[in-house]
C-alpha cells in the first residue's frame, strides 16, 4: 500500500503544485523518484513527528496541501496534541499517511504496535479518518480527499486484502446481505480473513473504509440483527456504537499488551483474529443468536 | 520607554482590573517586542488577511493580555473590546484563537506549538518564492518543551532566513528548569542568536533589521512585570492575578511614576 501512497502522490503532484510530502526519515528510497521530479516538495524532516505535523499545519495555512508520513504509533499517539491542537483547533487540513498500524510491525515488538490511532483520532472536531483495506482502496480514497480542507487519517498497510471492493468516501459496502440475522462488521486489511472466515456461515457482512464520518445509515439497516464487529484494532466499534438502538459486541484486541514478536499473522493467530478463529468466534455467536431466538 | 509602550501596559493593568484576569507579568515583559515587531514587519490593520503580509505568532499563548493590547493598539481590536477579555462570548480568550481575533495567525496556548507552525509558514513563503517573512515569540519557559529545540532543528536545517524567533529570556523558570545560557543554545542549535535588552525597544528594532542567512534568534533580556516593583518583586503571586481597586491603583502609579 506504500508504493501505491507513493504512485498516487506522485501521479497528483504532477497536477497539483500545492502538494508537498513530509516524511518522518521513513520510505524516503520508496519516494526517490518523487523526490527526483519534485525536488521543491519533499522533504524528509527527520524523527521528529510532532513537529512534522506542526509544520504541515503551517504548509497548511498558506495553501499547500501536505503529506505527513511516517510509522503509525509515533506520528499519531506521540503526536496527538499537535493533531488536535495545530490541525484540529486551528483548522489547518493535513493528510497523514501512517505505516505500521495494528501488528504490521509485529517483528518490532509492543512499541512499534498501534492499535489506538483510530480511535483517538476519530475523537478530533473536524477530522476524517480513513482505513483503506487494498492498494486499490487507498488510491480512490486519497484522490478523492487529499485537498478536502480537513485533517485527515489514512491508515495504511503492508498487509493489504486481495478482495475488489468499489469503496468511496463516507459510505460503507455491503458485501454479503443474506437476510441473516448475524451482521458481521469491518474495516480494513482485515477483511481478508473475515471473508475466508465466513464463506460458508449465514451471515451478512458490512464493510467500512471510513471510520468517520461512520456510515450510520448503513449501519442502521442492520440494527435489527446482531451486530459483530471484527475489528484488529480500536475505533470501528466505537464509531459504530454511536448509532441508537443497536445490539454490538466486539471481538479483536484484548486489554493487555500483546509481547510476541513474528508476523501479523502471527499475531492475529495469538488474539484470535486469523480466519479458523473468526470462524469458530462468528459460528459460535450465530448459534447462540439463532437458539435465543 | 516610549509612550506608545506606556500606553499599552496601561491598556494590560485596566483589562485586567475590568476582567478579572491577570497574566500580567508575562505581558509586561513582551510590550517592547511585540512593538518592535509590529513596527516592522508588513501588515495593515485595514486588512488582516493581506495576502502579502508578513505573519507573527505569539508561541507563548499565555501573554495573550498584552497580544490583544498590542493588537488594540495597532488598531486591529477595538480598545472597548479589551474589557471582555476571558469573558463567555468574548472574542478575546486568555489564550488567543486565530477564528476570532484579526491579527492573529496560529491559535497558540499549549506551549512549543507555534514556534513549529512558524516553521511551517516559513516554509510555504520559501516554497512559494514569497519575499513574506515569519515572527514568532516564544517563552524561556515555553523552551523546556522539547517540541521548541525541534523546530529550530528543522528550520535552521532548512535554513529558513525569513524567520525570526524572540526569546522572551524574563527568567521565568527560576523556580524549576530554568535556562542560563540562552543565546549559546539557540546558536548552537544553528540560529544566527543575538541578544539584547528586550525593553529597548530601538534596540529591538534595530536587530530586527539586522540582515540573516538562517534563522535569527534574538535573546530579550526582560523583566517579568516590567517596569512596575511590586509585579517584579513579586512575579509568582502576580502570575495569573488581577488586581482590586487599592493594587490597581498602586500599580497604575508606579507605571506612571516613569520617565518616557
Amino acid at each position: 500500500m506504500r508504493k501505491q501512497f507513493k504512485d498516487t502522490a506522485t501521479d497528483l503532484a504532477a497536477k497539483d503544485d500545492k502538494l508537498v510530502v513530509i516524511l518522518g526519515d521513513i520510505s524516503h528510497f520508496l519516494f526517490r523518484d518523487f523526490q527526483e521530479k519534485y525536488p521543491q516538495r519533499f522533504f524528509n524532516m527527520g524523527i521528529c513527528e510532532g513537529t512534522l505535523v506542526s509544520v504541515a499545519a503551517g504548509l497548511s495555512a498558506q495553501g499547500f496541501h501536505p503529506f505527513v508520513h511516517t510509522i503509525a504509533p509515533f506520528i499519531t499517539e506521540r503526536s496527538l496534541e499537535q493533531i488536535k491542537v495545530d490541525l484540529g483547533y486551528n483548522q489547518f487540513s493535513a493528510n497523514i499517511l501512517s505505516t505500521g498500524a495494528s501488528f504490521d510491525y509485529a517483528w518490532d515488538g509492543a512499541t512499534h504496535h498501534c492499535y489506538t490511532d483510530l480511535a483517538i483520532l476519530r475523537l478530533i472536531p473536524g477530522m476524517e479518518v480513513l482505513q483503506p483495506g487494498s492498494r486499490k482502496e487507498l488510491d480512490t480514497l486519497l484522490r478523492s480527499q487529499y485537498n478536502n480542507g480537513k485533517p485527515t487519517y489514512f491508515r495504511l498497510s503492508d498487509n493489504g486484502h486481495t478482495l475488489d471492493v468499489p469503496v468511496s468516501f463516507g459510505k460503507g459496502n455491503i458485501l454479503k446481505d443474506r437476510g441473516a440475522a448475524v451482521t458481521v462488521m469491518t474495516a480494513g486489511p482485515i477483511l481478508g480473513n473475515v471473508m475466508e472466515a465466513c464463506a460458508d456461515l449465514d451471515v451478512n457482512i458490512v464493510y467500512f473504509t471510513t471510520i468517520k464520518p461512520i456510515d450510520k445509515e448503513l449501519i442502521a439497516r442492520f440494527k435489527h440483527t446482531r451486530i459483530l464487529v471484527i475489528h484488529d484494532a480500536f475505533g470501528l466499534y466505537e464509531a459504530i456504537c454511536e448509532v441508537p438502538n443497536i445490539s454490538v459486541s466486539y471481538h479483536g484486541l484484548p486489554d493487555r499488551y500483546s509481547v510476541c514478536y513474528g508476523t501479523v499473522h502471527d499475531m492475529r493467530r495469538l488474539i484470535g483474529l486469523d480466519p479458523a478463529s473468526i470462524k469458530k468466534l462468528v459460528g459460535d455467536v450465530q448459534g447462540k443468536h439463532v437458539l435465543q431466538r | 520607554m516610549t509612550p506608545a509602550c506606556k500606553e499599552i501596559r496601561r491598556k494590560i493593568l485596566h483589562t485586567s482590573r475590568a476582567s478579572g484576569h491577570g497574566h500580567i507579568p508575562t505581558s509586561f515583559s513582551v510590550v517592547e517586542m511585540l512593538s518592535a515587531v509590529y513596527d516592522t514587519m508588513r501588515h495593515d490593520p485595514a486588512k488582516p488577511g493581506w495576502e502579502e503580509r508578513d505573519i507573527f505568532i505569539l508561541s507563548k499563548g499565555h501573554a495573550s493580555l498584552g497580544f490583544y493590547c498590542v493588537l488594540s493598539q495597532y488598531g486591529y481590536i477595538p480598545d472597548e473590546e479589551l474589557k471582555t477579555f476571558g469573558a463567555f462570548q468574548s472574542r478575546l480568550g486568555c489564550h488567543p484563537d486565530r477564528l476570532k481575533v484579526p491579527g492573529v495567525e496560529a491559535s497558540t496556548g499549549s506551549l512549543g506549538h507555534g514556534i513549529a507552525i512558524g516553521v511551517g509558514m516559513a516554509l510555504a513563503f520559501k516554497l512559494q518564492g514569497s519575499s513574506r517573512k515569519v515572527y514568532t515569540l516564544i517563552g524561556d519557559g515555553e523552551s523546556n518543551e522539547g517540541s521548541v529545540w525541534e523546530a529550530l532543528m528543522v528550520a535552521t536545517h532548512l535554513q529558513l532566513d525569513n524567520l525570526t524567533v524572540l526569546y522572551d529570556n524574563n527568567r521565568s523558570q527560576e523556580r524549576s528548569l530554568p535556562i542560563p545560557n540562552p543565546r549559546e543554545r539557540l546558536a548552537a542549535f544553528g540560529c544566527e542568536a543575538v541578544q539584547v535588552n528586550g525593553h529597548d525597544l530601538s534596540a529591538l528594532k534595530k536587530t530586527l533589521a539586522l540582515k540573516q542567512t538562517n534563522v535569527k534568534a534574538v535573546v530579550c533580556d526582560t523583566v517579568k512585570g516590567f517596569p512596575c516593583p511590586t509585579l517584579a518583586k513579586n512575579v509568582f503571586e502576580w502570575h495569573r492575578k488581577s488586581p482590586d481597586e487599592h493594587q490597581f491603583k498602586q500599580l497604575i502609579g508606579e507605571l506612571d511614576a516613569q520617565t518616557v
